[in-house]
């Protein structure tokens, strides 16, 4: 389109943020209701649901609405199309609803109609197809790419992975896949599925955009040194790794087991690399008085640590298995959830802020960005969400399922106050009325941006 | 009645070419009085205002195939040299030295952007302000073009400060 140097917001991406965080409002209720995992084993149908709920539903549409506004951004450049990814949301809430209907079928609580699955693997893959394009084009209009795009493009190279090995999966369930390569795939490839989304998908994408975040909203130096490049090397070869070596052992008939220790050992350096990385930019910050989403993304990283230090020893006593329930848990929710909730809160504030008050800024009296929320209120919610999700992990850990249930309660309270926390920024309303729409400013919707004109 | 000088972009899209160029040196190179007519895939919308800072107003219609067509005429102030163009960093022609120079560097997003702006505001067509910023300002350069300003920047030799040069629009721009 029209290039016009610099980024300009992003017009739906508030509408996959509302979805995203309606899905783990969801998820979060399913837990409480004892829907799936913990009442039901990892493998079963509702558990099933209640994950894919949680990473489609909720990790995925908030990465890819963060991308649409962050990868411009990152490349100072236009996005390839503000229309696509409202028809992508679509497909992908279609793809998914209809995934949820799959699996009810496997559940027995559906007639069978391989239809089904079918329908779930075509809308999911045009779906996310089509987010692949529209960030594809973006950052290849911007090529040579810098060290965090380039971070971004490995991990949208994961989300097709993430998404061929889910497909292949449900044409299987649906009695779609003849050959032995494919059923191969689906005999053993769910550990490929599991590491290259939460893996290589959400977590080195998160690294990626994190560097930059962290380093923007404290003032701290831009990370483009050895440390980072190799951070990206790693984080490549264990992905590659584990999708190209991984998929041909499984596809062969083999196990994934060793595949799946040679890259996570490459996965763990890149990761050691990155709690260096982030160490600095704490420490070298310009600003000592940090906000909360640099204070909230900093208790997300310690479980990020906390949950590597632990897959790492339980892989070195050979107890992965036993324990991989609680370790996921905490890795979508200490980890992805809780950077999540704490980038949502700066990004929604700042987008919101820079839709309404950017075309008046100079010419009358505006808020600042600050103004648009507050602080102290979000904080006791956030602190509440990360330790019911720590109780919540423990209680996995040793079994104890009626208390689960109430820490899940706990975290579905929480996340329902950082979403409100969300739509009081989102409609103005922490903002005194003196300065809330000064003339020429228009009161931002909740689910779209006013871009340009 | 104004006579219209015609671009078809529609070739350079459908290549996956990027157009802008080729239209602001058309532009540029308008004889005395005459228009724009240009027909693109689809409605380009950003060129609206681009061109309506540069005087011009503009007639847009949709021909089919999801096509437009839109004619832009110059207006009164739109003489034979339009000033630089605002939506693009300006590398031609010598700019007065700044009138006033702003430290941005340690300042909290979005501040830098907010002091830039409101500087622009109290200056007058033709004078020049210099920010330095810890980063290129990326969500600035529309808000700068929507306001008809051109601007420079680069980063300095250490990489790490970016020094932008705004040149307050309003008047015909300076010889080259």
């Amino acid at each position: 389109m029209l290039a016009i140097p610099g980024a300009t917001l992003s017009r739906w991406t508030l509408a996959y943020f509302a979805a995203a965080v309606a899905f783990l409002l969801l998820g979060e209720a399913l837990m409480v209701l004892g829907f799936g995992y913990p009442i039901a084993g990892l493998r079963a149908p509702q558990t099933l649901i209640l994950v894919h709920c949680i990473t489609i539903g909720w990790l995925s549409l908030l990465m890819c609405g963060a991308l649409f506004q962050f990868v411009p951004v990152l490349v100072a450049g236009p996005i390839y199309s503000n229309s696509l990814p409202l028809p992508a949301l679509l497909l992908i809430l279609g793809g998914l609803a209809l995934l949820i209907a799959s699996f009810l079928q496997l559940a027995g609580v559906l007639p069978p109609l391989p239809a089904v699955f079918l329908g779930a693997s075509l809308l999911l893959g045009a779906g996310f197809l089509l987010v692949l394009w529209t960030l594809g084009r973006t950052l290849a209009a911007a090529w040579p790419l810098n060290l965090p795009a380039q971070f971004v493009s490995i991990g949208l190279a994961s989300v097709a992975a993430t998404v061929s090995y889910g497909i292949i999966f449900t044409l299987g369930f649906g009695g779609y896949s003849r050959s032995p390569l494919l059923l191969g795939i689906q005999a053993q490839g769910l550990p490929l599925h599991v590491s290259a989304g939460l893996g290589g998908w959400l977590t080195f994408t998160a690294i990626g955009v994190s560097h930059r975040l962290l380093s923007m909203f404290m003032l701290s130096p831009e990370l483009d040194g050895p440390t980072t490049r190799w951070t990206f090397r790693l984080g490549t070869l264990a992905l590659a790794i584990l999708v190209g070596a991984g998929t041909i052992v499984v596809a062969a008939g083999g196990g994934p087991g060793t595949v799946l220790v040679v890259a996570g050992i490459t996965g763990l350096a890149c990761l050691a690399l990155y709690g260096r990385d982030v160490l600095r930019l704490y420490r070298q910050r310009v600003r000592p008085a940090i906000e909360l989403n640099s204070r909230m993304a900093a208790v997300a990283l310690a479980h990020l640590a906390f949950a590597t230090l632990l897959l790492s020893a339980c892989a070195a006593a050979g107890v992965v298995r036993q324990y991989i329930g609680p370790l996921l848990f905490l890795i979508a929710f200490g980890w992805l959830s809780g950077l999540g909730l704490a980038k949502l809160y700066k990004i929604v504030a700042f987008v919101t802020w820079l839709e309404c008050y950017g075309p008046v800024l100079g010419k009358a009296p505006t808020p600042r960005v600050q103004d648009l929320v507050v602080e102290p209120r979000a904080a006791r919610w956030f602190w509440l969400y990360f330790a019911a999700v720590d109780v919540a992990s423990l209680c996995l850990l040793l079994e104890a399922v009626p208390v689960f249930r109430v820490a899940a309660a706990a975290m579905l309270l929480a996340s329902a106050g950082i979403a409100l926390e969300l739509v009081r920024t989102r409609r103005l309303a922490n903002v005194g009325e003196e300065l809330r729409l000064p003339a020429g400013a228009q009161q931002p919707r909740l689910l779209f941006t006013f871009v340009g004109n | 009645m104004t006579g219209f000088v015609e671009l078809d972009v529609r070739p350079i899209l459908r290549a996956g070419g990027e157009p802008f160029g080729k239209i602001m040196e058309t532009v540029k190179n308008l004889p005395q009085g005459q228009g724009l007519r240009l027909i693109a895939s689809f409605k380009p919308t950003p060129l609206l205002q681009v061109l309506g800072s540069q005087g011009f107003t503009h007639q847009a219609r949709e021909i089919g195939g999801g096509d437009w067509q839109v004619d832009f005429t110059p207006g009164s102030a739109a003489g034979k040299a339009p000033q630089a163009a605002p939506a693009r960093p300006a590398t031609e022609g010598n700019w007065p030295a700044p009138i006033q120079e702003l430290d941005n560097r340690l300042l909290d997003p979005p501040e830098p952007m907010v002091r830039v702006l409101a500087a622009t505001e109290s200056m007058a067509p033709g004078e020049v302000l210099a920010a330095l910023l810890c980063r290129e300002p990326v969500f600035l350069f529309k808000e700068l073009a929507k306001r008809g300003h051109a601007w420079r920047g680069a980063f300095e030799p250490d990489g790490k400060t970016y020094r932008l040069l705004v040149r307050i629009g309003g008047t015909p721009g300076e010889a080259a």
